[in-house]
């Protein structure tokens, strides 16, 4: 593992000077629980047993791990591989899986950051109450942060040029985003969109995460959410490794 | 002298492709080898391999003794190489990304050796996206050298690049040279490679055409000189004719005339006699000493960058 902490060291700071990467990574989703809190603080739906703010508190940490997840490690995989970063890598004794290592852990690292901070805001700015245990909610984090980094690697995989990386990230992206159930509930939608959102892992790391932290339920009763993940994340790693290219 | 790099019928096709036809050559401890030819002659597929990118379909590779092909892991502590177009992170300084390139190895040269080696030390802190094309080639070297390995690989070092920062890449080569440095370039530039490499290998189509000191080369052509002149005077290729058919070869580019001969006085003599009686301007007129140029062109019949 030579090279894991300078590479990962390394990822960190050009995270840091990106303003594109903290813009999305931070302040976007920021922005959402700020702007949803200041819109909704006083509102109750009834049909679902829960404030409005509630709901989307779940809902605005699932977008910001799919900001991250396949928006910013696709997006940044593919233009490094264009530019033959990978290629010049190749060149040193340093292992390849030691790069994606230290890609892995500074957007899981990435990740917990953000969720803190919007934890943070929904607690103390808006009183959202949370009911459950802390450690099943990490849990759903970290299987929602992998399941998400895979499909941005299977994106990465897929897609051949720089130019076209932006774009057909944002298109998976904004799919996700809508039919996932981040601002209203899928119910309200057409039938048959909601057995579309019904496969998506946006609708059922949100279904999961407010399950647990909202509801206070177990992990038990989420494992149809929690499979369905690791379905997502099987068929991302198969494709990942069918298509993945270095150069 | 100490055989550092062995390479042996080595090829590589792409379909119908030859990229390159079996080619052997070898390079000894301390001598800058120059790899010459024009762009697609397969200069640039043959390092390539050499340096584990590509696999070859045939042929051998050893260097320091230790065949590559079957232990290419071992061959990466101990190459160097500067790729023809190497980018590294926009927003990383000089000194972070050589530093990291340290981490992966071993053993590394000190950041601040490198920068000294390649003039980079008033630039260390400035991002790699900012730098010139010049500044960026020097970090590219800086970071194939930091291995302290025992063969570098440099290719095209120079391509790009404006006359005042290829005479500073040129002076860290020779720097390089003088320490002891094993060294092989690919240029397209007879100029670079006359100037630096002590033994040039003539690539084209694939193919080594010859291989021998640039002064051998030169010699073995026949050739001497060259003597290149315009003019605008529609006549003068019916007026000069004779005087062509007395040299090796000519050659006529629009209004540029290329005579070659061993004897350059007398070609210039009567030249300049029939100008002044048939009143015909000549201008620019140069008399050079053969170049490998003119070696590549008499061996393809071809300019080198054409």
């Amino acid at each position: 593992m030579r090279g894991f902490g300078s590479q990962f060291l390394l990822q960190m700071k050009l995270f840091i000077r990106q303003k594109d990467e903290l813009f999305w990574n931070l302040a976007f989703p920021l922005f959402f629980i700020v702007l949803y809190g200041l819109i909704y603080r006083d509102i109750i739906w009834d049909d679902f047993g829960m404030r409005a703010i509630e709901y989307m508190l779940p809902g605005i940490i699932v977008m910001a791990v799919m900001v991250n997840g396949i928006m910013s490690s696709a997006t940044s995989f593919v233009e490094e591989r264009g530019k033959g970063i990978y290629r010049r890598l190749s060149l040193t004794p340093v292992k390849r899986q030691t790069i994606i290592g230290a890609q892995i852990l500074h957007r899981y690292i990435i990740i917990l950051i953000q969720t803190i901070i919007l934890l943070a805001i929904g607690i103390l700015a808006f009183d959202i109450s949370i009911k459950g245990n802390y450690f099943y909610f990490w849990i759903i984090l970290t299987l929602g942060a992998v399941c998400f980094l895979s499909i941005g690697f299977a994106l990465a995989s897929i897609i051949r040029s720089v130019r076209s990386a932006t774009p057909l990230c944002m298109i998976v992206f904004f799919v996700f985003l809508f039919l996932g159930g981040i601002f209203f509930p899928n119910s309200i939608m057409p039938r048959f969109l909601v057995v579309i959102a019904n496969g998506l892992p946006s609708t059922h790391m949100g279904d999961a995460l407010r399950a647990v932290i909202i509801d206070g339920l177990g992990l038990g009763s989420v494992w149809i959410a929690l499979a369905a993940m690791g379905a997502w994340i099987v068929i991302s790693l198969a494709v990942s490794i069918i298509f993945f290219r270095w150069e | 002298m100490e055989t550092i790099l062995e390479i042996k019928d080595l090829t590589k096709r792409y379909g119908d492709l030859v990229a390159v036809n079996n080619i052997s050559f070898s390079i000894e401890k301390g001598e800058i080898f120059g790899l010459l030819g024009p762009n697609g002659a397969g200069k640039t597929t043959t390092v390539e391999m050499i340096e584990g990118l590509r696999k070859p379909d045939s042929g051998r590779i050893k260097i320091c003794g230790i065949d590559a092909l079957a232990q290419p892991a071992k061959i990466k502590g101990l190459i160097g190489a500067q790729l023809q177009s190497t980018t590294i992170y926009d927003q990383v300084s000089i000194r972070e990304v050589i530093d990291l390139f340290g981490s992966y190895y071993d053993n590394s040269v000190p950041t601040q050796e490198l920068l000294e080696l390649v003039s980079l030390t008033e630039k260390k802190d400035a991002y790699y996206r900012t730098l010139s094309g010049g500044q960026k080639q020097r970090v590219a070297m800086a970071l194939a050298l930091v291995n302290d390995p025992a063969v570098l690989f440099l290719d095209e070092p120079t391509t790009g690049l404006d006359p005042q920062a290829r005479r500073n890449v040129w002076g860290i080569i020779t720097d390089l040279r003088d320490s002891g440095k094993t060294i092989i370039l690919t240029t397209h530039y007879m100029e670079e490679a006359e100037k630096l490499c002590k033994r040039v290998g003539i690539i084209d189509q694939g193919n080594i055409i010859a291989l021998d000191r640039p002064a051998a080369l030169i010699a073995g052509t026949g050739l001497d000189s060259t003597i290149e002149f315009s003019s605008d005077d529609i006549r003068a290729e019916d007026v000069f004719k004779d005087i062509f058919d007395s040299g090796t070869s000519f050659e006529r580019d629009s209004n540029r005339y290329i005579i070659s001969s061993k004897d350059s006085s007398g070609i210039l003599k009567k030249l300049t006699q029939a100008a002044d009686e048939n009143n015909i301007e000549i201008e620019n007129i140069s008399v050079r000493k053969a170049t490998l140029e003119d070696v590549f062109l008499k061996l393809t019949g071809k300019k080198l960058r054409e």
